[in-house]
């Protein structure tokens, strides 16, 4: 884990909303796992905070992140240049750990899909993947091929406008019956997640799920206690530290 | 060679930039980016008697140049802290406990158990308070007094710290409350309370409605509030808000601080503190400083 100053090598869109920005880092800052994170300054000073945004690939020293433009913040990152310099803190959390799963069934929702595509470039050849992604509609589609490259691909379109017609979750349920996996793995909005814990309780699904969380952070490593979220014990975990990474049974969604 | 080491209430601190509380957990997550003896003090978490889940999130928002948060004390408890953490943060630096309650007991339990084990305790007074009717002990000078005076009672070894609420009608009769309760040392400013909001859901982004602002946005309040009470009080003063910079930090000692705190920094550059301390050493070296003492309260109105 390491602040470093990188330099943008590419920063467009790729989807309706949503951009991928490229970071050429200045030195090594050790393995980066699928599901981890980075916190990338805005780079204005008028912004504080970091954003934290999920590592999408890892190619030698660059690293590529897809965010959404949200707020004024995202939308100052996207107007960031090749050379520009942005300070990016990295790698955050603790990823997904797959064990010794061999066929692992992946859901993702929106921002969701990208440390899950993360996860599958990390595996790729040395698992099989059976994936279930959505989107709103066609036009908010985007890096599908890198799924693809993990196994099968299902895409879920909320308007129906391509693939099957609902959302990733609704994808998986009626697809559960024909596959074997030994671990699920999701990202997505937090809607998504509640459905898909009431759905593996009220259908019987005993594979273990990880899920992995997004919430409002301040410093990102753990210490100042900002990113909450309630454990099923009564404790509290730190997102950002203990996370974003949960065992779907192990935190109230 | 500069001098950077200060010394306040008899205390040693190796250099004058201190992590505030509640930015820098007990350290041992920035440990992991920077070796933290590198800091001249922490003012840990916040702590109370029992271990506290906090506020539900969000916890945190941004506003211009500032951030607003409302974490709502989650801490692990006060004996968690001393089994866990004391020992190891003091091997590195020098450690200020910083401490809250729901009831004046509180607050005298948690200064008496801490007494002798940590280098200085600061009383955060900003939070809700039973005694107050609910609302915060720092804000009337009588309820400053009275809490400084049963923390001052229940300690023996560690010199007291009072930090002081900018949300009050009088930053120097509230400074003066608190010397006579028998301070030791007042720091200020804790947050100004603010709000941010969600136009599209028209809601206040944080769950709590309200936090805390703080950030460099608010550096001139701080300021000017630093001066005034410094220039209200012959109690040491450690002044802090909106610091991110080595000449930030000299502003601050020369309004009269005898050492700093950084917060909001910490998030926006990791290696803050041990930047700003570069920063000022650099500072003082240019101008022929030979110890950073020599510039506090050296400030000349027009």
């Amino acid at each position: 884990m390491k602040e470093l100053l990188a330099t943008v090598k590419e920063n467009k869109p790729i989807a309706k909303g949503i951009w991928s920005i490229t970071l050429a880092l200045p030195e090594p800052v050790g393995k980066i796992k699928g599901g981890q994170f980075a916190n990338l300054s805005v780079g204005d000073a008028s912004y504080p905070l970091k954003r934290p945004i999920g590592v999408c690939s890892v190619n030698g020293p660059d690293v590529t992140l897809c965010y959404q433009l949200k707020g004024d913040g995202t939308h100052k990152i996207s107007q960031a240049k090749e050379g520009d310099k942005l300070s990016v803190l990295l790698p955050l959390g603790n990823g997904f750990d797959l064990g010794d799963a061999e066929n692992i069934a992946v859901i993702g929702g929106g921002v969701g899909i990208f440390p899950l595509a993360a996860v599958i470039e990390e595996h790729a050849g040395k698992k099989n993947f059976r994936s279930y992604i959505g989107f709103r509609g066609k036009e908010y589609a985007c890096l599908t091929e890198k799924f693809e490259k993990g196994g099968s691909l299902t895409i879920a379109t909320d308007d129906g406008s391509i693939g099957f017609h609902g959302n990733a979750v609704q994808a998986f349920l009626s697809d559960y019956e024909n596959i074997k996996c030994d671990l699920i793995i999701s990202c997505g909005p937090p809607v998504m997640l509640r459905a898909l814990k009431s759905a593996l309780k009220e259908r019987g699904i005993a594979v273990k799920c990880l899920v992995s969380l997004e919430e409002r952070m301040g410093c990102g490593i753990g210490a100042c206690l900002v990113c909450a979220c309630k454990k099923s014990d009564g404790h509290n975990a730190r997102v950002c530290k203990d996370g974003p990474v949960f065992d779907i049974n192990e935190v109230e969604l | 060679m500069v001098n950077l080491s200060v010394k306040i209430c008899g205390v040693n601190f190796s250099n004058p930039v201190i992590a505030a509380s509640g930015t820098f957990g007990f350290g041992r997550e920035y440990n992991e980016l920077y070796d933290i003896s590198a800091v001249g003090g922490v003012s840990t978490k916040g702590l109370t008697l029992e271990p506290r889940t906090g506020n539900p999130v969000p916890r945190i928002a941004e506003g211009k140049s500032v951030i607003l948060n409302a974490v709502g004390l989650q801490n692990p408890g006060v004996e968690e802290f001393i089994k866990n953490d004391l020992e190891w943060l003091k091997s590195k630096t020098t450690v200020i406990a910083n401490v809250a309650g729901r009831t004046l007991e509180d607050y005298e339990k948690i200064c008496a158990r801490l007494d002798g084990l940590v280098d200085m305790i600061e009383l955060n007074i900003s939070c809700p308070n039973v005694r107050a009717g609910g609302m915060a002990l720092g804000i009337k000078p009588a309820n400053v007094e009275e809490v400084t005076k049963l923390c001052k009672a229940a300690l023996e070894k560690t010199p007291l710290i009072v930090k002081l609420s900018p949300n009050v009608e009088s930053i120097a009769v509230n400074a003066q409350a608190a010397q006579r309760g028998g301070a030791d040392c007042i720091s200020l400013i804790n947050t100004l309370t603010g709000m941010v909001i969600d136009i599209e859901r028209r809601k206040p982004i944080i769950a709590n409605n309200t936090g805390g602002v703080s950030g460099a946005g608010i550096m001139p309040i701080a300021l000017r509030m630093v001066y005034e009470a410094s220039h209200a009080v012959t109690i040491p003063v450690i002044g802090m808000g909106g610091i991110t910079s080595g000449k930030d930090a000299v502003a601050f000692m020369m309004a009269g601080a005898s050492a700093v705190q950084v917060g909001t920094a910490n998030f926006t550059d990791s290696y803050a503190i041990p930047r700003i301390v570069k920063e000022m050493e650099e500072w003082l070296s240019a101008h022929g400083i030979k110890d950073v003492n020599e510039i506090v309260n050296t400030l000349k109105l027009n």
